[in-house]
């Protein structure tokens, strides 16, 4: 896989193009190491960090459009991500690459799981990929802080979701509810001030 | 057999629309579809293999392949899945299509830069979550500690290399692994 020698400049305003075919070896291969609750991260690493096809500011639009819709969020990523890339095709390539590893290997699993649960190396395993997962969602996190609007409403907003889903312990779906609608009104009211 | 397959889809369709923030927000309900109404398991099944769809890496609705399997074999696998994505994919499809091919109008600019903090501070809720979840009934603290040193040591390899995620995440296991064999 060629994949450091395509330097493709990030800030195309239309967004990069890749073939289906990038796109499908791309999501198969996150799909089969996203442990950990820390897919999307991986995704942000594999679309930003690696392949270079957008930038921090249009991934975390997809995402966001991934978690507010309904649906597994790594799916709409993979949907979202594969349709800018790769059009109609590479959306269907990337959800295909996203689920097919996941799927074999929770089907696995199924079969395995009475054997291996018990064993201690088992979770011992589980813990260390679990960490390498958080540290990949941390690296994305602060990648994409450094590239927001530095206005009261960013910073507001995102320290309020946070300290209430992460540190209160709030359920997410009416946070969100409550905190999509304010935040867009202010970045519109934001914007229309600087106008 | 084919009662059950068209059973599994009708069970799982309308859910797929419902699964606002993933898996999470439909477990109660699939519980309820699959034990109380259809019958097609038993409590302790579902219990068992809600805990192996945790265990196991991508998104946690793959808990209707486990179920599908379970219910009507490999195509119950197969027809569980469909029903489960095909609906809210055909959905993002349609809106982010949509979304890219327009361009900007100071609404959709406002929408942009209003869904991006949000975003963002769910990525570090999410983080936190799943250290909270994976320390939570660890009472080794130099398992606490190592976790914590390879959370940062794996965050710097992010943010400062282009190491692939699949190398970093494999070669984490693997190194667990052999610590385990030597030290625990």
């Amino acid at each position: 896989m060629a994949e450091d020698n395509e330097q493709k400049p990030a800030d195309r305003p239309d967004g990069a193009r890749g073939s289906a075919f990038d796109v499908l070896m791309s999501f198969l291969k996150v799909g089969g190491s996203a442990f950990g609750g820390s897919t999307q991260a991986m995704v942000f690493r594999e679309v930003v960090d690696r392949r270079q096809w957008m930038n921090e500011e249009q991934f975390i639009i997809g995402q966001a459009i991934a978690q507010v819709l309904p649906g597994a969020n790594p799916v709409n990523l993979a949907l979202y991500m594969g349709l800018k890339v790769a059009g109609g095709l590479g959306a269907a390539a990337a959800v295909f690459g996203m689920v097919i590893p996941a799927f074999c290997i929770i089907m696995a699993m199924g079969f395995a799981y009475q054997e291996f649960s018990s064993l201690p190396v088992t979770s011992f395993v589980l813990h260390g990929v679990a960490a390498a997962g958080v540290g990949a969602t941390v690296s994305q996190g602060l990648k994409t802080t450094r590239k927001l609007p530095k206005s009261a409403s960013t910073f507001i907003v995102g320290a309020a979701v946070f300290i209430t889903i992460g540190l209160l312990r709030w359920p997410m779906i009416p946070v969100v509810l409550v905190a999509v609608p304010v935040s867009i009104a202010w970045a519109y009211v934001e914007a229309r001030r600087a106008a | 057999m084919d009662n059950k397959l068209l059973g599994l889809f009708v069970v799982f369709a309308p859910l797929s629309l419902l699964s606002f923030g993933g898996g999470q927000a439909i477990v109660a309900d699939i519980q309820y579809q699959t034990v109380s109404v259809h019958g097609y398991l038993t409590n302790a099944q579902f219990a068992d293999l809600f805990a192996v769809s945790r265990a196991a890496p991508g998104p946690s609705t793959l808990i209707a392949a486990l179920i599908g399997y379970q219910v009507a074999g490999f195509w119950g696998a197969i027809v569980a899945c469909l029903g489960i994505y095909v609906p809210s994919s055909l959905l993002v499809y349609g809106i982010a299509s949509w979304w890219q091919k327009h361009k900007t109008s100071p609404i959709k600019i406002a929408v942009e830069r209003g869904l991006a903090p949000v975003a963002v501070g769910l990525i570090f809720a999410g983080a936190l979550a799943v250290v909270r979840a994976a320390l939570a009934n660890e009472p080794n603290n130099i398992i606490v500690a190592l976790e914590l040193v390879t959370l940062a040591i794996c965050c710097s390899i992010f943010y400062f290399s282009k190491i692939g995620s699949y190398t970093v995440v494999f070669a984490t296991g693997g190194i667990f692994f052999l610590m385990h064999l030597l030290a625990f």
